[in-house]
């Protein structure tokens, strides 16, 4: 077991540059999540601590050691891939083993490595099976075994529930939460569903154009989104983001977007004195409600476009001067579309020059 | 779709338009020599095996298959050990000018042999390897090895590279990786291009001709070709040892005919 340090981290493939210095600590036995939408450089990051890809410019640190000049096995790290890579010609059993043999573990060891792996996954029915013969489930199961049985320092996933039907994916999702409680190796995961991202990650890392947006905690990263990014990346429905201009005194913070102005009751006190501008403002669209609540929210009226009904709760889309905004309700909402509707937002999100401007009650 | 009969009937005039010569050579291997030179021709043979029986002792035919095995065989595995790394190298690496390096592979492919069979001479004279075999397998290793190399390239570039980097993470260098994961994989691969290049050095008539002088080291294309005196054309010998000499291809195409088909259409479809 170790932690994970990069430093300055650089990559260029040829004249384009994915990863711009990339810096960040894993304590042991952390989990952590690389989030960030395709092409963002996370799967690049995670071949680079792999040692499957050579960094352009920056160190590696497990435990403290500088890896840059290891190979992948003395980095002895395990990792399991998104289409799974299971060796079609072996079976379950030789494929468990190969990592093992290429190292020359003794047999007896081997087979005992092989029955425990088995055991905790529950895959001793597969062994001798060739990973044609098996589901995607299964196959994942097996994938995630091969890292296991290995124990390495360092376990690294490269999407792996992707290719798993929706529920399949969830109920893999809380078995790699448990084997992570279980094992206590420290574990680097890369994904883009922020679902994932959410339950599984100590600690999550938001990328996007090779560098890092934010690194937190997740409720943090929900709460405190450090930029527009951040904020429309992360939550389901997406933050509602609005770009306009805004203007301040004492009082109140003035934002317009369009036809549509609205005043808060906040005070953002950095900004005092600062030039007005441009600025974008985001709503989440669970801070939104149908009741005033106390002081401090502001209403806002507008059409209501269409209603999703998803069971439990439902997804608003309405139009405000031009804007369109969501908004999750619960599905008691009795109005339609066509009609008129005032809603309260209590909560704001500013971001101006792509940074999170904290604001404060007067 | 719609034109069912006309699509069969055409299907069946295709086999059988390439079929003919076969059919053709192979009834009269089974004449005798009365009914070759009758005319009207006979079609139906009486089920001699005369000229089975001269083909192989008077006209020495099995000398001629044991060169032929040697040097088919032979460009066959040379073809292969060197076309795997290369197509491997070309399917994986990030080399530069990778495109231009299969391009020119394919241009080679399409040159007319004669056009190097003057340089191939000289240079074959110069370092002793006329009317050797190796003479021949150098050429034949060369000529074939664009499309041993084409072929695999496409094999092993639709293998997924998580394999190959699955195996490096459990600890394999590139040629371990190579030769315990990607090579099992390849197999159809490489019984495709092996079969091919077997067939063409197999069948290899001109550059066979004009390397090997000495009838001890001939092939048997050269062989059969030969077996013409000054005055006689022995028909009858020589569809006797073409049918020798076609026999092993269509058994070898039988046995891995569907490992060449999957070759040959790897990449249309992917898998």
């Amino acid at each position: 077991m170790a932690g994970l340090e990069l430093q300055h981290i650089e990559k260029t493939f040829g004249r384009s540059r994915v990863l711009h210095d990339v810096s960040f600590e894993v304590g042991d036995g952390e989990f952590i999540v690389l989030l960030g939408p395709s092409g963002c450089g996370k799967s690049t990051l995670l071949r680079i601590i792999a040692g499957l890809e050579p960094q352009t410019r920056g160190s590696v640190f497990f435990g403290g050691q500088c890896v840059d000049d290891l190979s992948p096995p003395d980095r002895d790290v395990a990792m399991v891939f998104q289409h799974y890579a299971l060796y079609p010609h072996l079976t379950v059993r030789e494929n468990l083993a190969f990592g093992l043999k290429m190292r020359r573990d003794p047999k007896p060891m081997i087979e005992a490595r092989i029955a425990e792996t088995a055991a905790l996954l529950e895959i001793h029915d597969l062994l001798d099976r060739k990973p044609r013969e098996l589901s995607g489930g299964q196959q994942q199961r097996v994938a995630m075994g091969r890292a296991i049985v290995r124990k390495p320092k360092l376990f690294l996933f490269d999407e792996p529930l992707s290719n798993l039907d929706a529920r399949l994916r969830a109920s893999m999702r809380v078995e790699l939460k448990k084997l992570h409680q279980r094992l206590g190796t420290t574990m680097v995961y890369v994904t883009h569903d922020q679902a994932e991202a959410m339950t599984l990650g100590h600690t999550i890392v938001v990328m996007n154009h090779g560098r890092i947006q934010q690194i937190g905690r997740p409720e943090q990263i929900y709460h405190e989104p450090a930029n527009p990014f951040v904020a429309g990346f992360i939550g389901n429905p997406p933050m509602n983001l609005f770009e306009g201009s805004f203007s301040l005194d004492q009082r109140q913070l003035e934002f317009r977007v369009g036809d549509l102005t609205l005043r808060f009751p906040f005070q953002a006190h950095e900004l005092i004195g600062a030039d007005n501008g441009m600025a974008t403002l985001g709503v989440r669209p669970e801070d939104v409600t149908f009741e005033p609540q106390g002081s401090g929210h502001v209403a806002i009226t507008g059409t209501i476009d269409l209603i999703e009904n998803l069971g439990h709760d439902s997804i608003m889309h309405m139009m405000v001067k031009g804007q369109s905004l969501m908004a999750r309700t619960s599905s008691s909402l009795r109005q339609h579309a066509g009609e008129s509707i005032t809603i309260h937002v209590k909560n704001f999100h500013l971001f101006i020059n792509e940074r999170r401007i904290p604001l404060q009650s007067p | 779709m719609t034109n069912r009969p006309a699509l069969i009937s055409g299907i069946l005039l295709a086999v059988l338009g390439s079929l003919c010569p076969f059919l053709w050579f192979a009834l009269t291997s089974f004449k005798s020599q009365i009914q070759v030179e009758a005319i009207p021709p006979t079609w139906w043979p009486d089920g001699s095996l005369v000229f089975y029986a001269s083909a192989l002792v008077e006209h020495r035919l099995l000398h001629y298959v044991t060169n032929s095995l040697i040097v088919a065989g032979a460009t066959t595995v040379v073809a292969l050990v060197v076309a795997t790394p290369a197509a491997y190298a070309l399917a994986r690496l990030r080399l530069p000018g990778k495109t231009w390096i299969l391009g020119g592979l394919l241009c080679v492919a399409m040159f007319p042999p004669i056009v190097i069979a003057g340089p191939v001479w000289q240079i074959l004279e110069r370092l002793g390897g006329l009317n050797t075999h190796w003479g021949l397998i150098l050429p034949y290793v060369s000529l074939t090895l664009p499309l041993a190399v084409w072929i695999l390239t496409t094999f092993f570039h639709e293998l997924p590279v998580e394999l190959e980097e699955a195996a490096r993470i459990d600890g394999c260098t590139t040629w371990q990786a190579l030769y315990k994961i990607m090579l099992p994989l390849a197999a159809p691969g490489l019984f495709t291009a092996a079969i091919l290049t077997f067939i063409y050095a197999w069948n290899e008539f001109f550059f066979a001709l004009l390397i090997l002088t000495d009838p001890e080291r001939q092939t048997l294309p050269v062989g059969i070709a030969l077996f013409q005196g000054e005055f006689i054309m022995p028909w009858g010998e020589i569809a006797a040892a073409s049918v020798i000499a076609t026999l092993p291809l269509i058994i070898l195409v039988l046995l891995f005919q569907r490992g060449i088909i999957n070759g040959l259409s790897a990449g249309a479809v992917k898998g």
